[in-house]
């Protein structure tokens, strides 16, 4: 069982997040009809959110790994770094596509290029991206990992600037619906319920997903360093 | 007492995941002509090339006269004196002239000079004027050789010089005359570090490291090299070479003025632009072509890639060669171009944005690039995934310059 903890996790949280899609549809009441141009596109919210919530876990963990790398040479690290950069692609996939199905919906566009939190956003999963396929590109050496972790350092800073975004500029996407505050806050009691087990389910598939990501990695290393000793190298 | 020209102390350097070099020293005094030998893959160019600062260590610190270069703890600083290098890849760029190129190299080192001579002795001052992607493989070697040796022939105190390979694709009669070069200037004080299995190099190396231990006691009694160059203006060098790298090859109008013809081309092709309603629409369409311009970033970037001349650039100093500048023309005259073509008439303030936004564009492209140059492959590299960052920006300006 312990062996198989991530396996585990990664299952109970797709479990998670598919109940979190039936409830969303089926159980979570509706919007006020004159609250949205789409009332029944909201539901997306149940996944759209938490899918973000779990990316931003992705990109922490990220973050920490490019530093443990970068300031500590920790083959941990990089393993962190590795697995924070594909399971932010994962999830700031999943957000960015449920975003687009909703913008299409409610704000009759897929994409606002002057959103700032849609922008940031997607230039975070982008970077996910670079990092994910410019891993692939290149051959893992002490070069590639300070650039990618400097990336990944960087990048972080995007984290706090999309959170504030909307408290800033608020565009396209509304302020905070959850723990805003006496006058903020918009979320019923059932609709937080699924949201709540939302995040929770996105929570435990991206630790799921990070350890397994963690463990390819690992084993990857092993295998590298078996071909180098064959090829005679120190 | 000799100088130290070059101190390698306790260095530990990974190739990939696997150290190559494991609690290395070395030293270079002036006088000394050090060759390093042994097989292939046991560390020769991982030497040079950590010595020329090009290479992270894990562990230890380079010194270039007695002053810090590189330290494993990442500080790294441009060498207070000039010094020669010449990579197992030439490190030119094939637009270049090989006046140009080597006028560049001794400028550098502050220095100007007679280059006649120093051609002449190897056989190429007949190609002066032809630029370097003209010569043959071994005419290149002898530019990239010279290059190296350049900042030594034309310094009056101690200079170091590193030579990875140079012999290699040279006649007989470049061979001796390297041999014979190499001599009279560490007869005259410099400091030689190269990288060789040539018999004639080892013959005169008054010290042989095999990457294990070191052997002294050959004595130089070569004649003294006498040219010395004259004193000349370093000031903006990159920023000249930069242009005349990008005005040399067309890059700029190649990459970036055709980069913001097709997306104005592609404009056009949807109908007439005059009707466009003011406001937000017509202003996009009139500064997207400065904008797409900067998209295809520093044309120099690119050029640089060739025969890691970056890399040669790199090791010189802190920043390499770019058309500071030319984003701010393009985008200018693009951006005045697309003005009369929409509404008839050229809008200063328009244009002035324009130019600033290419300008500012091209900068942060240049940025993105350079920042990855230091990865095995960096053509393979997504960086550009990474350019939709400058979307936002735009359309903020744009927004902003429509309410103008």
């Amino acid at each position: 069982m312990a062996g198989r903890s991530a396996e585990v996790l990664l299952g109970l949280g797709f479990a998670g997040i598919m109940t979190t899609l039936f409830l969303g549809f089926q159980w979570a009441p509706s919007v006020a009809i004159d609250a949205f141009e789409s009332p029944a596109a909201q539901r997306i919210f149940y996944w759209h959110v938490p899918a973000a919530w779990a990316a931003f876990i992705a990109f922490a963990v990220l973050f920490t790994g490019s530093a443990m790398w970068f300031f500590k040479r920790s083959p941990l690290g990089w393993r962190l770094h590795v697995a924070g950069a594909e399971a932010g692609l994962a999830c700031g996939l999943i957000a960015v596509w449920s975003g687009c199905v909703w913008g299409a919906a409610e704000w009759g566009t897929p994409w606002d290029w002057t959103d700032v939190r849609l922008n940031t956003f997607g230039l975070l999963t982008l970077l996910a991206l670079f990092l994910v396929l410019g891993r692939q590109s290149q051959p893992d050496g002490v070069e590639s990992r300070d650039t990618f972790s400097t990336f990944g350092l960087f990048g972080f800073v995007l984290v706090p600037f999309t959170y504030i975004a909307t408290r800033i500029w608020e565009i396209r996407h509304p302020g905070p619906v959850v723990g805003a505050g006496d006058d903020g806050g918009s979320l019923s009691g059932d609709m937080a319920i699924v949201l709540f087990i939302g995040a929770l389910s996105f929570t435990i598939f991206i630790i799921g997903h990070i350890l397994i990501s963690m463990r390819i990695t690992s084993l990857e290393q092993r295998l590298e360093q078996a071909q180098h000793h064959i090829d005679g190298g120190k | 007492m000799a100088e130290v020209l070059l101190s390698i102390k306790g260095a530990e350097v990974r190739r990939g995941m696997g150290i190559v070099l494991s609690s290395f020293d070395l030293q270079v005094n002036s006088g000394d002509i050090v060759v390093i030998h042994g097989a292939n893959g046991s560390g020769k160019s991982t030497v040079i090339e950590t010595a020329a600062r090009l290479l992270p260590m894990e562990k230890g610190q380079v010194s270039h006269h007695q002053h810090l270069t590189l330290h494993s703890d990442g500080r790294r600083k441009k060498p207070i004196k000039p010094f020669g290098l010449t990579l197992q890849s030439n490190g030119v760029i094939g637009s270049e002239t090989i006046e140009n190129h080597l006028r560049t190299v001794a400028a550098l080192a502050g220095k100007e000079v007679d280059l006649a001579p120093l051609l002449e002795s190897y056989d190429i001052q007949h190609r002066t004027q032809d630029i370097i992607a003209h010569l043959s493989g071994g005419q290149q070697r002898k530019v990239a050789v010279l290059a190296g040796l350049l900042p030594a022939m034309v310094c009056d105190e101690p200079t170091l010089v590193l030579l990875d390979e140079p012999d290699a694709g040279l006649d007989d009669a470049a061979i001796k005359t390297l041999t014979q070069h190499i001599a009279s200037l560490a007869s005259a004080g410099h400091g030689l570090l190269i990288a060789s299995h040539n018999p004639s190099l080892r013959e005169i190396g008054t010290k042989l490291h095999n990457l294990e231990a070191e052997k002294t006691g050959v004595v130089n009694a070569a004649e003294p090299w006498k040219t010395r160059g004259q004193p000349t203006q370093t000031r903006n060098i990159l920023f000249r070479t930069g242009h005349r790298y990008a005005s040399s090859t067309h890059a700029g109008l190649a990459r970036n003025g055709l980069a913001a013809l097709m997306v104005f081309g592609c404009m056009l092709a949807l109908g007439d632009p005059s009707i466009l309603p003011s406001g937000l629409w017509l202003t996009g369409g009139i500064l997207a072509p400065a904008f797409a311009s900067g998209l295809a970033g520093d044309p120099t970037s690119h050029l640089m890639q060739e025969a890691r001349a970056n890399d040669w650039w790199r090791s010189q100093g802190q920043r390499t060669p770019s058309a500071l500048g030319l984003g701010v023309l393009i985008g200018g005259v693009v951006t005045a171009g697309a003005c009369y073509v929409c509404i008839g008439e050229i809008e200063i303030m328009l244009v002035l944005i324009g130019a600033i936004m290419c300008e500012g564009t091209m900068g942060g492209v240049r940025l993105l690039h350079a920042s990855t140059q230091r990865l095995a492959r960096p053509n393979a590299v997504f960086i550009r995934l990474l350019l939709p960052a400058f979307i936002l920006p735009w359309a903020l300006i744009v927004s902003w310059a429509a309410g103008l």
